[in-house]
């Protein structure tokens, strides 16, 4: 090539393609297959978990999505009621308003239901047994006005009934869950609790709506059934063709309590609800795949460390700098697809076997009632978490790839100049730079820590956990320098030896100590959190269960046509044992459209400011003015403080109250109002209670008590007692089951860590082989090296888990104060579970230990005298 | 010093060297001559202790390795030998005069002062602060060799510790391991195919698969 070529080739002309180079990456591997397998396998234990808990999420909200909207029906809009229900006379309208296809009446109402086989045959008073009561959904509808609005709702008469019997209002249809669980055939009785009575039925044939059990009767016969002559739940309207819909609701000029809406109702408020719990459950999922980048992080470490002369001798070759990181980079990249297609199969088989052995359900109770839901596969989740593995393993293989960049060849290829040696000014510099962002991460943690919610989500308190963990691991050199800073030379070998590398080999320290500081803090953070979660939900247990005995008539405050009159706690209040009764009425109220319904609880408050669990100051009671006092739910959705007032759509008009304190309520997410039973009736005109407190005397049986309750009044068969030590087993028992889930999760990312300490040490050891040959030379014995790898990861291993223990607690601390406020809306007590952490503290130390002596003794079952045989 | 009889080594069939005998003095420099593969590491390594012969016996200060044990036998490494290899060994973590002193480290009695004298010695002084990676090969070399005697052994042993210098380089090394040697009242078995490095021997022998033979003496 003459001069005049020379100056015109461009920058990297006449350097080799990546492509060439792959036949380089391939040998490595075939070398080390067992290296790179486990940085496959970091990446799809990760993507796997992650995307199996997105598919189980996905899977559950669309199933439950098709039956909702299975059971609404496709309109182009629906009318309801702000509060109650609406005038019949509003259907005549629209049925003669222009443009208006089709106007479907619906009755809804959420009540139980027993099959004829347990029922004495023709009764109308609750006497049947409680045991066979199956909570169903049933509406009423129009079957001549079905066709153009919900198809799947149409009764569909069995083969001995005539084509009017869609008409009878001694007719229902019923579901196929229904039918399963009421276990019931064609021409079967089935009966409807209205109250504390029940109506029967015949079943006269099938509707085809999934989802729960779903009864379907005549609109009229529901309007009768359930004491709703002339009202509505809501109606469906199907417009004409071209008609607009905004268009037609201005036209219609409709009172102002009535409100449209369109699409599924349920399952947006479903998902609106759930929302909160599917992203922590996501975010908790992405942890393994988090410590899986660290793990990366680890194995290209030290992957590159161990082919520094190799990269050197490229260098030497002619490689440029900028190609030695591509090609790290590169090597990582392609693992990381492979590791990402096989965490997404994976993680789709996991989903698909969660669902089958536990249904839609991972633990939050927002998807209890599917089951086996098909798998929702869809091409967005597939490459969002295609994409996460391989940014996981390029992010984990940067600094990495970097260090083989900035290597010196010539002072590479002779074991020196390496980063970490003394005098490597670059490395110098390079580990001021990470000691100065570890800090400025630290500082980003606690301003985002600060910061609120993004659309509900606590997304900037993540990037705060985050940061933190990063900091934690840029800042482990410093730390582990600061552990063996002491003045003057050690005066012994192995300390000097230890000492020396601590202190110089930093991008060692970080790789080994990276895994084990993000897995054990995060674990930490979890144990923090769920113990804190527990003692706090325990406490609140002990303020909320006062009596001895607690009875209720529906399981869910949304099984509004179950409910008893005030003659049963009369009843109860006499009986020989009980010292005193208290009866509450559960119902749910809608304060704005969108979010979900409010749970309102009305029942005597003599005290409230001590038989509530109270967090806020209270607010002074105003005269003339009910007061009302506000789970932190409804404190923080709604915008509510003490002092401040809430109007209350239980009477028309809404009732104004005053809202005197905010009180903790774990049981219900979407929130909880509690005002005075007085208040409630003088303002409703509604008697219905729902559910029972009895406080027993001293010496008094529950048992016998409930068994003299049931035989003075039958409506007491319909009621679900429970001790309070059931109903506190009960719950904590629904809690640990909540929280299983996060407990295999945190198990993954401890074992990713526990793999990432044995690779590293292992690699180390491997990468250190020559120097414990010269040892050996210098008359060390195996033991004495054994012991400098002992005492060296004994240290890495205390430093980090130093490090991940005071992150975990801040992390925990995150978790505790900000991300569970911002989520669920609720507050809670930090606990340390000082017992707890120091078992996992010394599991990891221990773990960690009998990783490092496993991985030293085999890598240095090879001979000293070779190690000493091959080039630096 | 050193006592050699009969010995043998082979790996499966392959002989490497048998009935090999031979003897080093104290204050004798011995240089070891043969061809590639003929096995004149594995016999340094097998003297050190780090190899086990298949046949023969090996006394080095009176102690017999195949009597003693593998803690024995480090500890016979730590206080009576020293070593120089071809290609340094100098740990790049530690600082030239760490790494000199590490043979007194190791048995537990550091000596600052005696780290001074060999780098002095071996024309290093002032550079004990320095990093391994701030020197030379020659230097490098420099730094072994007073590792190697910094701790007054009774044998050094010596493998190809001029293959990677340059001429001029390799023969002062040469003279400074030569000297270091003499001074120390030590013997010295030099593995080597160097004839600059023969020149300067007190014997030469050279290892063939048949055994020792002697090619000079002065």
């Amino acid at each position: 090539m003459n001069s005049r070529a020379v100056a015109a080739a461009a920058p990297g002309q006449g350097e080799s393609s990546l492509l060439q180079l792959l036949p380089l990456l391939w040998r490595q591997w075939q070398h080390h297959p067992w290296r790179h397998a486990l940085l496959v396998l970091a990446v799809m234990l990760g993507v796997a978990l992650a995307y199996s808990v997105q598919l189980i999420n996905d899977s559950a909200l669309s199933e439950f999505d098709a039956a909702a909207r299975a059971a609404e029906g496709e309109p182009d809009f629906s009318l309801r009621a702000r509060s109650g229900a609406l005038d019949e006379a509003l259907l005549d309208r629209l049925r003669l308003q222009p443009g208006v296809r089709q106007a479907s009446p619906v009755v809804e109402a959420e009540t139980y239901a027993q099959a004829q086989a347990h029922m004495d045959a023709g009764h109308t008073a609750g006497t049947a047994a409680a045991a066979a009561r199956v909570p169903v959904r049933v509406l009423g509808v129009d079957a001549l006005a079905l066709s153009e609005v919900a198809l799947q709702l149409m009764p569909r008469p069995a083969a001995d009934e005539g084509r009017l019997a869609v008409l009878d209002p001694g007719a229902a249809f019923v579901s196929a869950a229904a039918r399963q669980r009421l276990a019931l055939a064609d021409g079967d009785a089935i009966a409807l609790q209205h109250g504390s009575g029940w109506q029967r039925l015949r079943v006269a044939g099938s509707v085809a709506a999934g989802g729960g059990p779903l009864v379907v009767i005549d609109v009229a016969a529901a309007q009768q059934l359930f004491g709703l002559p002339g009202r509505l739940s809501r109606i469906d309207v199907r417009l004409q063709p071209g008609q607009d819909a905004q268009a037609l609701l201005q036209a219609l000029a409709l009172p102002a309590d009535v409100r449209a809406s369109t699409g599924a109702q349920a399952s947006q408020r479903l998902a609106t609800l759930s929302r909160a719990y599917r992203i922590n459950l996501a975010v908790l999922a992405l942890v393994a795949l988090f410590v899986g980048g660290f793990l990366v992080f680890s194995v290209v470490s030290l992957s590159v460390a161990q082919r520094t002369p190799a990269l050197a001798l490229l260098g030497v070759l002619g490689l440029t700098a900028r190609r030695r990181r591509q090609l790290v980079l590169v090597e990582s990249t392609l693992l990381g697809l492979i590791g990402s297609a096989l965490g997404l199969l994976l993680g789709a088989a996991l989903a698909a076997l969660m669902l089958r052995v536990l249904g839609g359900d991972l633990g939050g109770g927002f998807f209890a009632g599917v089951t086996a839901p098909p798998l929702a596969l869809r091409s967005g989740p597939v490459g969002v978490y295609a994409l996460l593995g391989v940014a996981t393993a390029i992010a984990g293989a940067w600094l990495p790839a970097r260090r083989a960049e900035r290597l010196v060849p010539a002072q590479a290829l002779k074991g020196m100049g390496l980063e970490g040696d003394p005098g490597n000014d670059a490395a110098e510099r390079s580990a001021r730079q990470t000691r100065a962002l570890g800090l400025l991460l630290l500082a980003a943690s606690g301003g985002l820590a600060l910061l609120p919610p993004l659309a509900g989500v606590p997304l900037a308190a993540y990037a705060s956990v985050a940061a933190l963990l990063l900091a934690g691991v840029a800042l482990v050199p410093t730390v582990v320098a600061l552990l063996l800073h002491s003045r003057g030379d050690p005066q012994q070998a192995l300390v000097l030896l230890a000492r020396r590398r601590a202190q110089h080999q930093r991008a060692t320290a970080s790789a080994t100590v990276a895994t084990v500081v993000t897995s054990l803090a995060l674990a930490v953070a979890l144990t923090v959190m769920v113990a804190s979660f527990r003692a706090s939900v325990t406490s609140w247990l002990d303020a909320v269960l006062p009596a001895d005995l607690y009875g209720r008539i529906a399981s869910s405050a949304a099984a509004d046509q179950a409910w008893f009159g005030a003659a049963l706690p009369a009843a109860a209040a006499r009986l020989a044992g009980v010292q005193r009764v208290q009866a509450q009425r559960v119902r749910l109220i809608s304060l704005a459209p969108a979010p979900p319904a409010v749970t309102l609880l009305a029942r005597p408050l003599p005290d409230p400011e001590h038989s509530l669990p109270l967090v806020s100051p209270v607010a002074p009671a105003r005269d003339g003015e009910p007061g009302a006092w506000i789970s932190e739910a409804v404190a923080t959705l709604y915008g509510a403080a003490p002092g401040g007032t809430l109007r209350l759509p239980i009477s028309e008009p809404a009732l104004r109250v005053r809202v005197r304190g905010v009180y903790r309520d774990y049981a219900r997410q979407a929130g909880s109002i509690t005002i005075d039973a007085g208040d409630y009736r003088r303002a409703s005109g509604d008697e219905r209670l729902n559910e029972l407190a009895i406080w027993l005397e001293p010496k008094a049986d529950a048992a016998a008590v409930l068994a003299d309750l049931r035989a003075s009044r039958p409506e007491a068969a319909l009621l679900d007692f429970a001790t309070t030590a059931e109903l506190r087993a009960t719950s904590l028992r629904i809690f640990d089951r909540s929280f299983a889930v996060t407990s295999y999760l945190q198990a993954v990312a401890i074992l990713i860590g526990l793999v990432g300490i044995a690779t590293s040490l292992s690699a180390q050891v491997l990468a250190r082989r020559k120097e414990f040959g010269l040892l050996a030379h210098l008359g060390l014995g195996r033991a004495e090296v054994l012991a400098i790898v002992a005492g060296e990861t004994a240290l890495w291993l205390l430093a980090g888990t130093a490090i991940g223990l005071v992150l975990g607690l801040a992390i925990g601390a995150i978790l505790v104060y900000v991300v569970n406020p911002q989520s669920f809306h609720w507050t809670m007590e930090m606990t340390l579970p000082a017992a707890r952490l120091a078992l996992l503290c010394a599991a990891v130390l221990v773990t960690g230990a009998a990783a490092a002596a496993w991985s030293a003794r085999h890598a240095l079952s090879r001979a000293a005298v070779l190690a000493v045989k091959e080039d630096w | 010093m050193l006592q050699v009889e009969a010995l043998g080594k082979h790996y499966g069939e392959v002989v490497v060297f048998r009935d090999v005998t031979l003897r080093v003095a104290a204050g004798e420099f011995v240089a070891l001559v043969g061809e590639s593969g003929v096995g004149k590491s594995t016999l340094l390594n097998c003297i050190a202790g780090l190899d086990d012969a298949d046949a023969g016996r090996i006394v080095v200060d009176g102690v017999d390795l195949g009597q003693a044990d593998e803690n024995a036998r480090a500890r016979l490494r730590r206080r009576q030998l020293g070593f120089v290899f071809q290609a340094f060994h100098v740990l790049p973590h530690l600082s030239v005069a760490e790494n000199v002193a590490l043979p007194l480290l190791l048995q537990g009695r550091p000596d600052a002062a005696r780290v001074e004298a060999m780098l002095d010695a071996v024309g290093l002084a002032g550079l004990g602060r320095r990093a391994p990676a701030q020197l030379s090969g020659g230097q490098l070399q420099r730094v072994a060799i007073a590792r190697a005697c910094v701790h007054r052994p009774r044998l050094i042993l010596a493998d190809e510790p001029t293959g990677n210098l340059d001429p001029v380089t390799a023969a002062r090394v040469l003279a400074l391991l030569h000297e270091q040697v003499r001074e120390a009242g030590a013997a010295c078995l030099l593995v080597t195919h160097s004839e600059a490095a023969t020149a300067r021997a007190d014997r030469v022998l050279r290892l063939t698969p048949r055994g020792v033979e002697l090619c000079a003496s002065r």
